[in-house]
């Protein structure tokens, strides 16, 4: 349930604003509830903030003569700074309204001094002070409002209580005059009043949002800063992409380097000392020479079918001469079950969308073999907007997961190094479904 | 000549059997062969060998479980002469197998075993007590420049012929290989040792000892 649904620029909304304004929803919710209590003791808080305000300032103000009043300044600052993020919180718990917190960060080599010199000259100091000043006068109209409403309506309510308590009640509105003699007579006045109940929810909750925006308007950050903010947790995101797309490269290296030193390398040197050996009995045993020169043969011609895949496995030729299509189709008839393929993309995509998704789908269709038991799967790729969508699909067993430092794991990070997204859908029993959302542009 | 009989400890079965049918055709028998380094030190213990051929890369963790276990089988038996094949040039290898000063040890990059005459007549010096150390190994540490490297004074000549001993050939070897006469060699020697403020002496171990000791090999 709860919690934050939050655009931090003014005039932006949270769950007060955006909750459900049916009446029944209304009634239920808890939100308003709170609401009402937080308006009816507005009053007491900003008499209370008034108060210490005024009074803090003036004895700083006037003291700053000896200097004593200059740290006093500096607390009654520290004071309505925290007054103002105890004010954050009681939004956030009363109204449902996430306001992030505008302060300017000091330098971080900043001492005491410099961190205060830098809450003193930071404009949000100062809307928290006007904040906490101006609750008073809001505060008291919101009370009076809220009272009134309230007392309105609990009167109308419990009029036949009143009415069996003090045994006859009469209700004037001036217009109309209505006397109540006995609690039965008092019941329609109750049915009025659960009506009244209704506006009183209304007007509670109209003056919560006229409060929630004030609320956003002078203690949560100008658009300059949210804009900032926006940027800071973009540049975040990035940052962390990076690192794993950089990690993700490495990783790739090493793996290219061990399947050279183990396959190419050691192919090659088996076939060096053959042909050493073959030298050596050329004369002495043709025979012997002939068969080591043939058996030489053989070892770099599986030389050379093993950098051959490798080289695949780095960047398949065929990727990039023919496209999508066409490698998608190579790696199907390489897999051991039949592999429906559908690509449908009206033009090529960019060069590093393609080759994520053909990683994508070789490494599914190597699980696929190796731990799917599956007898069929098919891939599918299609462009929905600016997005490529790669699905590949199996009836195997299931129960696939992003292990870290995993293949999937690894599909997973060089996606998001272009901000795309893999999924994972793999309950145990099947059938599995691997699909990648890769953008176009980013 | 009496039968050599060699150890091998190697993971790669292709290079395994490569090595000991090469080894067969030079009349070298392998009688034990192994894939890790604790394999390597059950074999020499049951066989008993007159040289072991061990790969500095092997599994578990293939860095250097090869390298560890051949200073164990030192230790254990510090005359078994030992052949250490790397993938590359890693100076601290040779260091290490050097440290003790004992004899018959060798240190060769993987890839001389395709030169099949040079390799053979390298393990048979060995297993004899001799010292091989790769070229390449050597001309890594001859083209370091440090303060105060006296290598500066030495005639080209010179050098080669540092080198050629630094590898651990005999003075007979290094006459062949330059087309000198061994008088010749032996004047570039006591040349050599000269001007590097070096013990002259007779011993071609304790040359090659000194030499690479000199070149930082330690």
């Amino acid at each position: 349930m709860s919690e934050l649904n939050v655009m931090a620029v003014p005039g932006g909304s949270g769950r007060i604003v955006t909750a459900s304004w049916k009446p029944l929803a209304m009634v239920r919710s808890s939100l308003n509830w709170r609401a009402a209590l937080y308006l009816g003791s507005a009053l007491a808080f900003g008499l209370a903030w008034f108060i210490v305000l005024a009074v803090g300032l003036t004895l700083s103000a006037a003291l700053v003569i000896i200097w004593v009043g200059l740290p006093m300044l500096v607390i009654m600052m520290l004071l309505w700074r925290g007054g103002a993020m105890l004010e954050r919180r009681l939004l956030k718990v009363a109204l449902g309204v996430a306001v992030p917190e505008p302060y300017r960060p000091a330098p971080p080599s900043a001492g005491v001094l410099g961190r205060l010199r830098t809450m003193a000259t930071d404009p949000a100091t100062w809307k928290d002070l006007l904040y906490l000043a101006l609750r008073f006068p809001i505060g008291l109209v919101e009370f009076v409002v809220s009272a009134a409403v309230w007392s309105a309506t609990a009167a109308f309510v419990f009029l036949p209580l009143i009415v069996a308590v003090a045994g006859e009640a009469v209700v004037n509105l001036g217009v109309v005059v209505y006397t109540a003699d006995d609690p039965i007579s008092a019941l329609p006045v109750s049915v009025v009043g659960v009506g009244l109940l209704l506006v009183a929810l209304y007007v509670t909750r109209g003056m919560a949002v006229l409060h929630a925006l004030y609320g956003m308007l002078l203690l949560g950050p100008s658009r300059g800063q949210a804009e900032r903010l926006r940027l800071q947790a973009r540049a975040e995101q990035l940052r962390a992409s990076r690192a794993r797309g950089v990690d993700a490269a490495e990783a790739e290296r090493r793996r290219i380097e061990r399947d050279l030193h183990d396959g190419a390398q050691q192919r090659l040197l088996a076939v060096a000392m053959d042909i050493g050996r073959a030298r050596a009995k050329l004369t002495s045993d043709p025979e012997a020479a002939r068969a080591l020169i043939e058996q030489a043969h053989e070892g770099t011609k599986a030389a050379i079918a093993e950098l051959r895949d490798l080289a695949r496995g780095i960047y398949p030729a065929i990727l990039t001469d023919r496209g999508l299509d066409a490698a998608i189709s190579g790696l199907a008839a390489r897999a051991p079950v039949p592999v429906l393929v559908e690509v449908e993309l009206p033009e090529r995509p960019p060069a590093a969308v393609e080759s994520i998704a053909y990683f994508i789908v070789a490494e599914s269709l190597t699980n696929i073999a190796k731990y799917a038991r599956a007898t069929q799967a098919s891939v599918r790729v299609t462009r929905e907007g600016r997005w490529v969508v790669v699905e590949v699909t199996d009836n195997g067993v299931g129960g696939a997961t992003a292990v870290p430092g995993g293949g999937l794991a690894g599909l997973a990070d060089r996606a998001a190094t272009i901000d795309g997204i893999l999924t994972i859908d793999s309950p145990v029993g099947g059938p599995t479904v691997i699909r990648a959302d890769l953008p176009c542009s980013w | 000549m009496r039968c050599v009989r060699v150890v091998i400890a190697e993971d790669s079965v292709l290079l395994r059997e490569g090595l000991v049918r090469l080894l067969a055709d030079a009349g070298i028998e392998t009688v034990g062969v192994a894939g890790d380094g604790p394999g390597l030190v059950r074999a020499v213990a049951e066989h008993e060998p007159d040289l072991a051929i061990v790969d500095v890369r092997m599994p578990p963790s293939f860095t250097d479980e090869g390298l560890r276990a051949a200073l164990q089988v030192r230790r254990d038996r510090p005359k078994l002469p030992i052949l250490v094949l790397s993938q590359y040039v890693e100076e601290r290898y040779a260091a290490d197998l050097l440290g003790d000063g004992a004899q018959g040890v060798g240190y060769l990059l993987k890839e001389r075993v395709s030169e099949v005459t040079e390799f053979i007549d390298a393990v048979r010096r060995i297993a004899a007590g001799g010292t091989v150390i790769d070229p390449e190994v050597i001309g890594q540490l001859l083209s370091r420049r440090r303060t105060g490297d006296r290598l500066e004074a030495l005639t080209p000549r010179e050098r080669e012929v540092l080198a050629l001993m630094a590898e651990g050939r005999s003075n007979a070897a290094i006459a062949r290989t330059l087309v000198v006469s061994e008088g010749a060699v032996e004047k570039h020697i006591s040349n050599i040792l000269l001007k590097l403020d070096l013990p002259p002496t007779p011993d071609d171990h304790r040359r090659v000892m000194a030499v690479l000791a000199y070149l930082g090999a330690r």
